[in-house]
C-alpha cells in the first residue's frame, strides 16, 4: 500500500483507516484535558484570540508562501474549533441548538498536513500580543493526532526503535558504539598525539553524556571536540551503555512518549549512580532533558548542556587554548529550542568571541531567531525536503548570505543537517554547517591536563532562573 | 460580573496547574517581563506599523476617555460616592475623535491587508465599530449644537450602546481586557507537565501497553 497517498509525509498504514477516527480523536482530546494542563490554555486562548495577525508577520513559512493557511492564529484556530464546538458548554448548546461545525475526517486530514506545515519554533509566541502560543497549540494537537495514528513515519519508527528495539533512535548497538568511540580515541592519537578516552560505564561519575545519538554516525568532530573539552577540564564523565541517546522526538508528537523517553533518561544515570545529565550538541535533547524534573521529580538530575559546560569552564579559566584562532567568517544559528525561551543565548557567543577571528551575528538573532526549518522533527521526513529547504528554509538561506559567512556554527543535530540541506538547495555550497565544539577541538590545548577529580563537583551550580522554565 | 468571573475562574484553573506541575518551578520574572511589555506595548510598534500604531492609540483613547470624563466621574460620585482627577473637556474631545478614528481605521486595515482579512470573523469587524457608537454618541450629547438628533436619543443610544458592550465583554474577545495579565502566565503552565499526564492518558485510552 502507498503510505504516501494522503499526506505529504509517509505514515503508517494505521493512520490510513479511517474508522471513527472522530470519535477515537475526540475520546483522546477528552482524556488529554483530563490529565494534562492543555485545558486551561485552550479555554483561555478560545477566549481571547484577537486574530490579529501579528504572528503572519513573524512567521518564516507564511513570509514565503503567503498562504492563509500558513498563518499561526489560522492554524490553532483548527483546534480551538473543535475544543470550543466539544469542550465548552456554549459550544455544545449552540451546536445543540444550531448545528454547524462537525469534526470529520475530512477535517482531521486538513490538521494532519497543517500541524506538520509548522515547526513549533515558537516565534509567533513572542509577537502574540495577548500571549497565545501556537507552537504550544502546535504541540498539543501533534499529539491527538498521534493518538488517532498520524504521525510521520520518520518519527514513529525511530521511537519504536530507541523504545522497543535496539534502545536509540539510529538503531546503534552497544559493539558498534563502542567501535566508533574506540576509532574517534585512535583519532585522537593520529591527529594530535594525545590519549584521550571515552569512558564507558564509569560508576559515580559526574555526568553521563547523552548526545544526539546520530552524532556518533555523522558528527565525529563534535564528539571528540566533547571528549575534548571533558578530558581537558579533568571531568568525571561517561557514557551509559544502557541509554546514549538524547534524542526524544517524544516532544515533536506525544508527551506520552517523551515521558517514557525522559524515564530510560534518568534510570540510565541513576543505574550508574551519576549526578548529572550532560547533553550533547542538541537543541530539542536539551529541552527534553529540561522536562526531566517534570516527569522525574526535583530530585532527579541536574540537566546541564555541554555548551554551559564548556562556558563555565572558559569563563573560570580551565578551558586552555592554543592561541590559535578560527579563520574566516563564522556566523551563529541559535537552536530554538535552547534559545526561545533565553536559556542558551550568550554562553555559545562569548565562546566563539573568545576562539574565532570574524564572528558576525545573523540577523535577527538570539530569542528572536528565525528557525533552521526543519524544526519540530520535520527535518527527519526526508520526503519533505523541498519544503523544508524551500518555503520553510528560504529565510534562514537569505540570512546565511546576507552575514557572508563562511562557516555556520549550529550547536544542534538537526539545524545542522537542515541547515545543510539549506545552503545545498540555496546555492550556499561554499557554506560550511559545523558545531561549536567542533570548532572547539581545533582551538584546545590538548596538551593540558588537569587531573581528574573522581566525581568532584568540577563545576559551579547553574544560576537559579537557568534551571527555571522548561517550557517558556 | 461575566468578566469578573472568568478572571476568578482562569486564576483558579492557574492554581490547579501548578498544583498538578511535575516542576513547579516558574520563571516567573520572565513571564511578569512578558506581561508588562504587552500591557504597555509601546515598544511593539515596530512590527506591522500601521496597524500597531492605530491599535495601541485605540486602546489608549478608549480606556482614558471613559474612565477620566469629568461627567462619568461625575455619575460614579453621585452614585458609590468615589471620584478621581477628570481629564479636560477639550482633551476628552480630541480622544474621542481620535477613538472613532482609530476604530474606522482598525476595521479597514483588517478588511485591506490579505492576512487579517484571513483571519477576521464577524466579530472582528463589528466589535470596533460597536465601540465606537457610545464615543460618537457621548461626543454629540456633550455637543448639542453640532447633533441633529434629540438629546434623549442620543443619551439613549450612549447608555444602550455602552450595556451592549458591557454584555458583550465576557462572551467575546474583549474578555482579554481582565485575561491579559495572566495569559503570559497560562501559556508558561501549559508547558509544565503533570508528572504521569501521558501514562494516564495511556491507560484511559487503552493504548499504554500496546506496541508502539
Amino acid at each position: 500500500m502507498l503510505t504516501r497517498e494522503k499526506y505529504s509525509y509517509y505514515v503508517e498504514p494505521a493512520a490510513l483507516e479511517v474508522t471513527d477516527r472522530p470519535r477515537k480523536f475526540l475520546a483522546a482530546f477528552a482524556a488529554v484535558l483530563a490529565h494534562s494542563n492543555y485545558g486551561a490554555a485552550l479555554d483561555t486562548y478560545c477566549r481571547l484570540s484577537a486574530k490579529c495577525a501579528r504572528c503572519a508577520a513573524s512567521c518564516q513559512l507564511y513570509e514565503a508562501s503567503l498562504e492563509s493557511r500558513d498563518i499561526p492564529c489560522r492554524r490553532s484556530e483548527l483546534l480551538f474549533r473543535i475544543y470550543r464546538r466539544y469542550f465548552t458548554q456554549s459550544g455544545v448548546i449552540r451546536a445543540r441548538l444550531f448545528g454547524g461545525f462537525t469534526l470529520t475526517d475530512q477535517y482531521l486530514d486538513e490538521m494532519a498536513d497543517e500541524y506538520y506545515r509548522c515547526t513549533a519554533c515558537r516565534r509567533c509566541k513572542i509577537t502574540c500580543p495577548v500571549g497565545i502560543d501556537h507552537g504550544l497549540v502546535t504541540h498539543l494537537a501533534r499529539w491527538l493526532l498521534a493518538e488517532i495514528d498520524v504521525v510521520p513515519k520518520a518519527l514513529l519508527v525511530s521511537v519504536r526503535e530507541q523504545l522497543e528495539g535496539v534502545g536509540n533512535t539510529s538503531a546503534i548497538p552497544v559493539p558498534a558504539l563502542k567501535d566508533t568511540c574506540e576509532f574517534l580515541e585512535e583519532e585522537f592519537q593520529d591527529l594530535y598525539d594525545v590519549q584521550i578516552k571515552f569512558p564507558f560505564d564509569v560508576d559515580g561519575a559526574e555526568y553521563v553524556f547523552f548526545p544526539a545519538v546520530s552524532d556518533y554516525l555523522l558528527e565525529a568532530d563534535t564528539l571528540m571536540g566533547n571528549a575534548a573539552v571533558m578530558h581537558v577540564t579533568g571531568a568525571s564523565w561517561t557514557i551509559g551503555t544502557g541509554n546514549y541517546d538524547g534524542i526524544n522526538y517524544g516532544l515533536f508528537y506525544s508527551d506520552r512518549m517523551m515521558e517514557r523517553i525522559v524515564s530510560n533518561v534518568v534510570a540510565e544515570v541513576r543505574r550508574l549512580k551519576a549526578h548529572k545529565v550532560l547533553v550533547g550538541e542538541c537543541g530539542h535533547a536539551t529541552r527534553s532533558a529540561w522536562f526531566i524534573p517534570a516527569f522525574c521529580g526535583s530530585d532527579a538530575p541536574q540537566v546541564v548542556n555541554c555548551m554551559e559546560y564548556a562556558h563555565q569552564m572558559l569563563e573560570a579559566g580551565r578551558l586552555p587554548l592554543k592561541g590559535n584562532r578560527i579563520e574566516g567568517r563564522v556566523t551563529y544559528h541559535d537552536p530554538c529550542n535552547v534559545a526561545r525561551s533565553g536559556r542558551i543565548i550568550e554562553q555559545p557567543r562569548e565562546i566563539l568571541k573568545a576562539i574565532c577571528d570574524d564572528f558576525v551575528e545573523m540577523t535577527p538573532n538570539r530569542t528572536q531567531n528565525y528557525c533552521c526549518g526543519g524544526g519540530g522533527g520535520t527535518v527527519s521526513i526526508d520526503e519533505i525536503r523541498s519544503f523544508r529547504t524551500g518555503l520553510m528554509g528560504k529565510r534562514k538561506a537569505e540570512q546565511i548570505r546576507a552575514t557572508g559567512a563562511q562557516i555556520v556554527v549550529s550547536p544542534c543535530a538537526n539545524c545542522k543537517k537542515q541547515l545543510r540541506e539549506v545552503c545545498e538547495d540555496n546555492g550556499l555550497e561554499d557554506v560550511e554547517v559545523l558545531g561549536l565544539h567542533d570548532l572547539l577541538l581545533k582551538v584546545i590545548d590538548l596538551g593540558v591536563t588537569e587531573p581528574a577529580q573522581n566525581g568532584a563537583q568540577h563545576v559551579t551550580e547553574p544560576e537559579p532562573e537557568m534551571q527555571r522554565n522548561p517550557g517558556g | 460580573m461575566g468578566l469578573l468571573r472568568q478572571l476568578v475562574m482562569t486564576v483558579w484553573q492557574i492554581y490547579k496547574m501548578i498544583r498538578r506541575a511535575g516542576d513547579k518551578r516558574v520563571a516567573y520574572r520572565q513571564v511578569l517581563r512578558f506581561t508588562v511589555r504587552w500591557l504597555f506595548p509601546v515598544r511593539q510598534v515596530g512590527q506591522r506599523f500601521f496597524f500597531s500604531l492605530t491599535s495601541v492609540t485605540f486602546h489608549v483613547a478608549i480606556i482614558v476617555v471613559p474612565v477620566f470624563l469629568a461627567s462619568h466621574i461625575a455619575l460614579w460620585e453621585s452614585g458609590i460616592g468615589l471620584s478621581w482627577p477628570a481629564i479636560g473637556n477639550g482633551l476628552a474631545d480630541v480622544l474621542t475623535v481620535i477613538a472613532v478614528g482609530t476604530a474606522f481605521l482598525l476595521v479597514l486595515q483588517r478588511a485591506v491587508a490579505t492576512d487579517s482579512r484571513a483571519l477576521s470573523r464577524f466579530q472582528d469587524y463589528a466589535l470596533p465599530l460597536l465601540i465606537a457608537v457610545p464615543f460618537v454618541s457621548g461626543f454629540l450629547a456633550m455637543h448639542p449644537t453640532w447633533n441633529p438628533f434629540p438629546y434623549d436619543l442620543t443619551l439613549f443610544a450612549h447608555v444602550a450602546s455602552g450595556d451592549l458592550l458591557l454584555i458583550l465583554l465576557p462572551v467575546t474577545k474583549l474578555s482579554h481586557m481582565v485575561l491579559l495579565p495572566v495569559t503570559q502566565l497560562v501559556s508558561e503552565l501549559a508547558w509544565h507537565f503533570p508528572p504521569d499526564a501521558g501514562r494516564k492518558v495511556g491507560a484511559v485510552l487503552g493504548r499504554g501497553e500496546q506496541p508502539i
